[in-house]
């Protein structure tokens, strides 16, 4: 990103390689719209592109390019109204790509079912908490660029980060409980 | 170590002496780690999806198009600075003379006021060099004799301009202005190489033999052989050929 920002844009294409999947399934995790979360993708490429002078090389890019990806976010809600809500039936194709890819079937309708629930836990979790177990599990990042995305202390990551995941569980076990009776 | 603090290790970090000490005396503690592992290493087997080809066809496009942007824009912003940087140039200039007339030459302020003048002429040469009108790339090479010769940037610029400069006269004049660079202890070794690459270049005959003056000017034994290519190259014209066999005699 320093090359960019000093100038070099061309240069953003390898960043682009390197970081669109994740970025990708970060929006998607947040917003349960591909073709919005292909949208904010682009929108953040974009702004990285316009915003390279303001890139500090000391900080960290994954933290800085999750700050960019955070605000387009909230932008992009803010101008449909919404917050970033998950569509619920996307559940059923996810389920059925599951199943179908297992090979032994009975394991695989059972783990393809119990995923389609976690998958349902994540996507009715909270927005805040949500967003932290993307960023520390899916994304795999540090708990200090984190809070560096987040603006608070490491300390307090680690306690939200614990608090999202019982979260979690407390509505997989409500789905799973719905589901048994 | 608490029941609270416990619960803040269990994702990640929960290594240390004191972690293990505490489950090994809390079966709450114990139940919650094996339970939340559980469910924490179960988030990994969620399908990653995968976006669209367009993203990357939209991404490419739009850098494309920014790119084309960003060159188109150049040249006016390049002539905004120029004369920005001429009109505060001669504003330094003149505090300056005020400066040194009345003052001694070592005070920083003096000091400090040089290093200016020296930025603004280094940007006003680096701008003109840009410029659309070849009149306005001459004036650029003028500006560059301004310079200290141990500016790199206003040599690469030189340099690009004997390369690439679709006029003659400006490519001429940048070759001549590349000679202060090969006298200074900072950029003589890059200027003198500069030069001998920019000769299998060049296809216009007085710019190769100006090339090959300066070359033999310097005595560089490195040009050797290029030169020796152009003695044998029987497409070359004849006066350039007559120019390098004549460099080579001089350089033995």
């Amino acid at each position: 990103m320093a090359e960019v920002s000093g100038g070099q844009v061309a240069r953003l294409a390898v960043l682009f390689e390197r970081h669109h999947r994740p970025l990708f399934r970060y929006f998607l995790s947040m917003n349960g719209n591909r073709e919005l979360a292909e949208d904010l993708v682009q929108e953040v490429f974009f702004r990285m592109l316009r915003y390279r002078t303001s890139y500090d090389p000391a900080q960290s890019f994954t933290a800085w390019m999750y700050q960019i990806a955070r605000n387009a976010g909230v932008d992009q809600a803010r101008k449909r109204g919404t917050a970033q809500v998950v569509d619920i039936d996307t559940f059923v194709d996810r389920r059925a790509e599951l199943v179908s890819a297992s090979p032994d079937p009975e394991e695989s309708v059972s783990r393809g079912q119990d995923l389609a629930l976690l998958r349902r836990a994540m996507d009715q979790l909270p927005e805040d908490k949500r967003e932290i177990l993307v960023l520390s599990r899916f994304q795999g990042m540090k708990h200090e660029d984190i809070a560096e995305v987040l603006g608070c202390e490491v300390g307090t990551v680690k306690v939200r980060v614990y608090r999202a995941i019982r979260a979690l569980e407390q509505i997989y076990f409500a789905l799973e409980k719905e589901k048994a009776s | 170590m608490t029941c609270d603090q416990a619960r803040t290790q269990m994702l990640g970090g929960g290594e240390g002496k004191d972690f293990a000490e505490h489950l090994e005396s809390c079966e709450s503690c114990r139940n919650e780690v094996s339970r939340i592992g559980t469910l924490w290493q179960s988030l990994d087997l969620l399908p990653m999806e995968e976006p669209s080809g367009q993203v990357r066809e939209r991404f490419y496009e739009m850098l494309g198009a920014y790119r084309q942007g960003l060159a188109s824009a150049e040249p006016r912003r390049a002539f905004q600075w120029w004369q920005m940087a001429a009109a505060a140039a001669l504003v330094v200039v003149g505090l300056g003379i005020g400066y040194g007339v009345r003052e001694d030459k070592s005070r920083p302020e003096l000091v400090q006021l040089r290093e200016e003048v020296a930025s603004m002429r280094q940007l006003v040469a680096l701008s003109l060099m840009q410029q659309q009108s070849a009149s306005d790339r001459l004036r650029g090479v003028s500006w560059s004799y301004q310079v200290e010769p141990s500016d790199e940037e206003v040599m690469n610029a030189l340099v690009t301009t004997v390369n690439h400069d679709p006029s003659v006269n400006v490519r001429l004049a940048a070759v001549d202005a590349l000679r202060p660079f090969t006298g200074s202890p900072a950029t003589h070794v890059m200027a003198r190489n500069a030069v001998i690459q920019a000769l299998p270049k060049q296809t216009t005959p007085i710019v190769q033999v100006a090339l090959i003056d300066f070359l033999a000017e310097l005595k560089e034994r490195n040009a050797a052989p290029e030169l020796r290519r152009l003695v044998s190259d029987p497409d070359i014209d004849s006066g350039v050929r007559k120019r390098a066999e004549w460099a080579l005699e001089r350089m033995q």
